[in-house]
């Protein structure tokens, strides 16, 4: 290795240089999360694709026989969680904004307990089906949709903790009288656009959760 | 200073000229020389328009490379930096790009593919599907009267042919009455396979419990190449079985003299249908349960819900 | 010029501002053998099969899904799953991951000056390229002893080298590796190395995805050939139900196997694409991004939008063959077409994901060996973002004989023929580029003119595939399989070597010998073309794809093709030996800018730095400003005097 790698070893930035990188990562993380979300979108189009498609072939009349239908008041409960563990990420980030970071943390924490409910329901539900995996279109998609929720669930919920945990830790790093909310420290400034992004993936797992419920349950 | 950097020659003259003879020359000698003999031949009516098909294509593919040949060649020869007196490039806008060439190529690519879509369809369509799968239900039929229907069962590893209009007998070698419509309708009773009757220029799938129906007419006698064209396992290579397509009169005489023949057999075979669903019409080889007809998931698994 | 440079520096200590990863610190910033690397990850592998098998047969034992074969696929499934968990964890890409469930942030990574960071999980993009590159030329090997071994068997149309099985599970393998592993991240090596480095960056937007991406990469390198220990499978790369659903185990491992490479596509698209969107140094306008970011930037999109679906697919094919759920299966309200439609909804976004990279590296080479501007670098951006757009609407042109929307098949027609406008684009800009200028026959220029020889050939022919009348003849035959090999042989992998030859002083700081490169490019070059182009003929003549019997009368073209193929073959041998002979017999050291590029990348000190660039530059110019007499400067570099002593100290 030469003295120039070495020399490098740990980067030397002017505060110009950390204000720029500052703003890529930050911007980086709105990206990312759009981004994120049209994977997700393009995995979960590709079951309600499935969805569709088998439900109009129709192969040998076994689509939906009877109608039969995974349990509707777990299914209804599990959509249910869901969608609240949404509403308190959305209503708990507009609270972080105007300043109130202890309402999102309890906001947060419960969502995270609803997902959890969610999750265990979902897990729960697997196991009282009417019909197996294999006898129908529809019993195999459901089976899929359900594998797909859990691991759905799984990815907010990390998402969700991770910054939670974090905002915790955050409190004693920042200088006193700063919160995340407001602290201009370039901690604070990232842990920002990364909630933001949070906030917006799961708006994103709201609108999957009802179309799916929907499909799943309602039509 | 030599006198090519003097006076400037006239680059696209001369690649033009060049281009011209040897597109020209080119076009003239493979439509002459080779375009009868492009597979698949000429003995039945997709065959024949395939070929022409692939032939127009060509014609007007080659032009196109050897126009790109041209020009790289021409380019490296006169503007590498090894030749003596190659002028100095010249940067700036002028090199960026030129709007007239831009457009010129962008128009001339459009057209030639609007062009090769039109031809393509007109094509589809007049050829009925051009010898090609089309699902159940065609869209594109030819306008004869009384198509023979030809059943084609694909399965691992093989294709047996059943003829419906002979009492649904079935056979392993396809014979076909010459000047005659003929509507095969493809399937299979295991994996997916694909049926290509080579010389006759008809290739479709044969998927399990679905019918897929491909019209071609006989033009000439001869025989016919069947093979396998989509991978079904580890025999696949070894799928293939031939065929003839021979008069209408000796056809007639080969059918009712084969369906005689294999009364016996045919007695045993499921009755004839468009799809065979393991069970549903018998042909399960007794794997599964006999007793519940038509097929019923919730029998078979125990269901606790019934299927209706 | 810029206020940066007046600026103190302020030594800010990264780790002060950053709680440590507590625990998985201390394992992530341990050295030596103790800690994690290669090793490690292939013992956790190993273990996390061990353990995801013995669950699987405690979930489900007795739950054979071919009765009596004594094989379980679900303990198959989990041992492969565990396995690739196994391996993250060994490799320690999970550190940070469960590190933060408690909030704690990682310290800025230090450089790490031994050799064994090649071998560790690191978020130097520098060193990912590096790993990335000699991963993929092991899957190009790998992919290309396969391919040795099929034509073997081609020699002759009736006597065997193999048995049926033994060839189809080759076959499949071959297929597998090259379209899955060795073609579809080219972006991997080149991207994530080049990159930052065009586009001013320090680093990329997210340097663990990066990694994630490698590791991820790497392990389903292990679960795809996996697939050889249960006996392979039979169903090609492409997988068509229901072969799928009637094979043995050795299907599991295809299609965990597509889940994690899928993983690994969809990580690697992701970082780079939201690199390039939010990581450029000050003034690098979209106007003057390099082509070759353009064309990642396109991949990089379908990477992330279309692999979903094949990861989706897969996981539809997991259930089936282990919960037992039927979609593909006709009997049981499923459908196989929806597996092939599926497949070729990602499959031909994949197919660009192999073609835009190539076009990339040899439109950003090109200025540099002609001495001019990039020809027409809107049309050519455009015509990236064009193509990448197009490939999500044409994917039923690989399904025009299965029975499929027969209806559509004009529509598919129509797409497939557009997007070869798009496509064609890059012959306007190479063309153009090509005009009245000097050109320098390097090596890398050599691989550069190769594409556009070859591609031309696939290109024309995939117009050929894309007439429904034609391609009732030549579907499913060897014209086909020619036709995709002209294009991702003889288009990416032939750029892919170029650019290696390119960028490899860069990377190394050695030159690679020349005359060994032109051996192999000429040896390259012609049994390429030696080896495909009777596939042509073969195809027309009625040979069908993936069969060891074929008729007698094919017999020469096919030896033709095979004795090319192990001439093709043996031109690896000599890139080989220069590779090796140039960076460890007898290195060179190479100048800093031997082609003179004015490309940002080649402005950076020889080695790049750890942080690529001490002062981030502001972007003035697009890299194109060839003989240009008052051509502007392309960047500050705001680093001054202190840039012209490191020069000196290159090859030291
Ligand atoms: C000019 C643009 C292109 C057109 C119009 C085109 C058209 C087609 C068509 C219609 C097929 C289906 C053939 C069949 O199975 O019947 C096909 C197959 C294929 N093409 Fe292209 N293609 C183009 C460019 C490319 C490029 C750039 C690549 C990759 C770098 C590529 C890779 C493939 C592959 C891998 C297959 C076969 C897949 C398989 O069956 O295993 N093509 N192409
Ligand atoms: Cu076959
Ligand atoms: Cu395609």
């Amino acid at each position: 290795m030469t003295a120039t790698a070495r020399r490098h070893e740990v980067m030397t930035s002017t505060p110009e240089e950390a204000e720029y990188e500052l703003r890529q990562s930050i911007n980086s993380y709105w990206t990312g999360g759009r981004l994120l979300v049209g994977m997700f979108t393009f995995f979960v189009a590709s079951l309600a694709f499935t969805y569709f498609y088998l439900r109009s072939s129709n192969s040998g009349g076994l689509w939906r026989p009877a109608h039969v239908t995974a349990p509707t008041g777990t299914g209804a409960a599990i959509f249910a969680f869901s969608a609240v563990a949404a509403l308190l990420a959305v209503v708990g980030y507009r609270r972080f904004q105007s300043g109130g970071v202890q309402d999102w943390k309890v906001a947060g924490w419960t969502a995270v307990m609803a997902l959890v409910i969610a999750m265990g329901l979902q897990i729960y539900q697997l196991t009282q089906l009417p019909f197996y995996p294999g006898s129908s279109g529809y019993a195999s998609t459901f089976i899929a949709w359900a594998v797909t929720n859990v691991f759905l669930l799984i990815c907010l919920l990390y998402w969700m903790e991770t910054l939670l945990a974090q905002s915790m830790r955050l409190r004693s790093a920042l200088p006193v009288g700063e919160t995340v909310a407001d602290s201009a420290s370039p901690r604070a400034q990232k842990f920002r656009g990364n909630l933001e992004s949070c906030t917006f993936f799961f708006q994103f797992a709201a609108i999957v959760a009802v179309l799916f419920w929907a499909l799943i349950y309602l039509i | 200073m030599t006198d090519t950097s003097t006076r400037e020659p006239r680059h696209f003259a001369r690649m033009f000229v060049l281009w011209l003879v040897v597109a020209g020359v080119a076009d003239a000698l493979f439509y002459t020389l080779a375009g009868p003999h492009v597979p698949p031949g000429t003995m039945t009516t997709s065959a024949k328009d395939n070929q022409f098909d692939f032939n127009v294509l060509l014609v007007i593919a080659l032009p196109v490379l050897i126009a790109v040949w041209i020009y790289m060649g021409y380019a490296i020869v006169m503007w590498r930096s090894t030749r003596k007196g190659v002028a100095e490039p010249v940067g700036g806008a002028v090199a960026r790009g030129n709007k007239g060439v831009q457009f010129a190529w962008i128009a001339s690519t459009s057209t030639i593919v609007m062009g090769l879509f039109v031809f393509g369809t007109v094509a589809l369509i007049n050829g009925a599907g051009s010898g090609g799968g089309e699902g159940p239900n065609p869209v594109w039929s030819p306008n004869s009267k009384a198509p023979l229907q030809v059943q084609v069962i694909g399965q691992q590893w093989k294709f047996t042919y059943r003829y419906p209009s002979f009492g649904g007998f079935e056979t392993t070698q396809l014979i076909l009455p010459n000047n005659t419509t003929i509507e095969f309708h493809v399937t299979s009773l295991d994996v997916t396979h694909d049926f290509w009757a080579y010389q006759l220029g008809v290739k479709a799938d044969a998927n399990p419990q679905l019918d897929n129906v491909a019209y071609t007419t006989t033009r000439e006698t001869g025989s016919v190449t069947v093979r396998c064209d989509e991978l079904c396992g580890i025999w696949h290579g070894a799928m293939y079985n031939y065929g003839r397509v021979i008069s209408p009169a000796a056809f007639e005489a080969w059918a009712t003299a084969t369906q005689r023949a294999s009364v016996a057999n045919t007695k045993l075979l499921p009755p004839y249908a468009l799809t065979y669903v393991p069970d549903a019409n018998g042909a399960d080889g007794g794997l599964y349960p006999t007793n519940v007809d038509p097929y019923s998931a919730s029998e078979v698994y125990g269901a606790k819900v019934a299927a209706s | 010029m810029s206020v940066i440079d007046a600026v103190p520096v302020t030594d800010s200590e990264p780790t002060e501002d950053y709680v440590n990863l507590g625990v998985f610190g201390r394992l992530t910033h341990r050295r030596g053998w103790l800690s994690q690397h290669l090793g490690t990850a292939v013992i956790g592998f190993v273990l996390g099969y061990l353990l995801g098998h013995w669950l699987g047969n405690v979930v489900a034992g007795g739950y054979s899904y071919v009765q009596n074969s004594g094989q379980n696929n679900v303990a198959d499934t989990g041992g492969l799953l565990l396995g690739v968990l196994g391996w993250l964890f060994g490799a320690g890409a999970l550190n940070y991951p469960i590190a933060k469930m408690m909030g704690r942030e990682p310290a800025e990574e230090r450089f790490d000056p031994s050799w064994t960071r090649y071998f560790r999980y690191t978020a130097d993009h520098k060193v990912v390229g590096l790993q990335y590159i000699f991963s993929v030329l092991t899957f190009l090997f790998t992919g290309g002893l396969l391919a040795m071994a099929i034509r073997t068997e081609l020699l002759s149309p009736t006597s065997h080298a193999f048995g049926p099985g033994t060839y189809i599970a080759i076959v499949s393998e071959h297929g597998t590796v090259m379209m899955m592993m060795a073609t579809s991240i080219v972006v991997g090596p080149f991207g994530n190395w080049l990159v930052p480095l065009m586009i001013g960056a320090r680093r990329t937007a997210f340097p663990r995805v990066e990694a994630f991406s490698f590791w991820t990469f790497t392990a389903g390198y292990l679960v795809i050939m996996s697939a050889l220990f249960y006996g392979g499978f039979p169903t090609g790369w492409t997988g068509y139900a229901p072969l799928q659903t009637q094979a043995g185990a050795g299907m599991m491992s295809y299609l965990v196997g597509f889940a994690v490479i899928g993983m690994g596509m969809m990580a690697a698209g992701f970082n780079l694409a939201v690199t390039i969107v939010t990581c450029r140094a000050p003034g690098l306008t979209w106007g003057r991004l390099p082509i070759f970011v353009w064309s990642v930037l396109a991949t990089a999109a379908l990477l992330t939008l279309a692999t979903p679906t094949l990861v989706a697919g897969g996981f539809l094919g997991i259930l089936d063959r282990t919960a037992q759920t039927a979609f593909y299966v006709n009997e049981h309200g499923g459908s196989s077409y929806l597996w092939q439609n599926l497949f070729w909804f990602f499959g031909h976004p994949e197919v660009y994901i192999m073609a835009l990279p190539g076009f990339g590296i040899v439109a950003e080479m090109l200025p540099v060996f002609t001495r001019k501007p990039l020809f027409a670098y809107k049309v050519a951006a455009a015509g990236m973002l064009g193509v990448a757009l197009l490939s999500f609407f044409v994917w039923q042109h690989h399904l025009f004989q299965s029975g499929i929307n027969p209806d559509m098949r004009p529509l598919f027609m129509l797409t497939t023929e557009l997007i070869s406008i798009p496509t064609g684009f890059i012959y306007l800009v190479g063309l153009g580029t090509l005009y009245k200028a000097k050109i320098r026959f390097e090596i890398p220029m050599l691989f550069a003119l190769a594409l556009f020889f070859n591609f031309l050939i696939g290109g024309v022919t995939g117009v050929f595939l894309s007439d429904v009348p034609v391609n009732v003849q030549v579907h499913g035959s060897f014209f086909v399989l020619a036709h995709f090999h002209y294009t991702i042989m003889g288009g990416l992998v032939f750029a892919f070597f170029g650019g290696i030859y390119y960028w490899f002083p860069k990377m190394t700081g050695k030159m690679m010998n020349k005359t060994l490169g032109k051996i192999h490019f000429w040896m390259m070059f012609i049994f390429f073309n030696l080896t495909f182009f009777p596939m042509f003929i073969i195809g027309l003549l009625g040979q069908p794809r993936r069969v060891f019997e074929y008729a007698q009368n094919l017999q020469t073209l096919n030896d033709i093709a095979s004795v090319s193929a192990f001439f093709l073959g043996a031109s690896f041998v000599v890139f080989v030996a220069n590779f090796v002979w140039s960076i460890f017999i007898n290195p060179v050291a190479a100048p800093p800018n031997p082609w003179d590029s004015l490309g940002l990348e080649w402005q950076t000190p020889s080695p790049v730095p750890y942080y690529n660039f001490e002062r981030i530059p502001v972007i003035m110019a697009d890299p194109y400003h060839y003989s240009e007499p008052n051509a502007p400067q392309l960047a500050d570099l705001g680093v001054g005097s202190d840039r012209t002593d490191e020069k000196v100290e290159v090859g030291k």
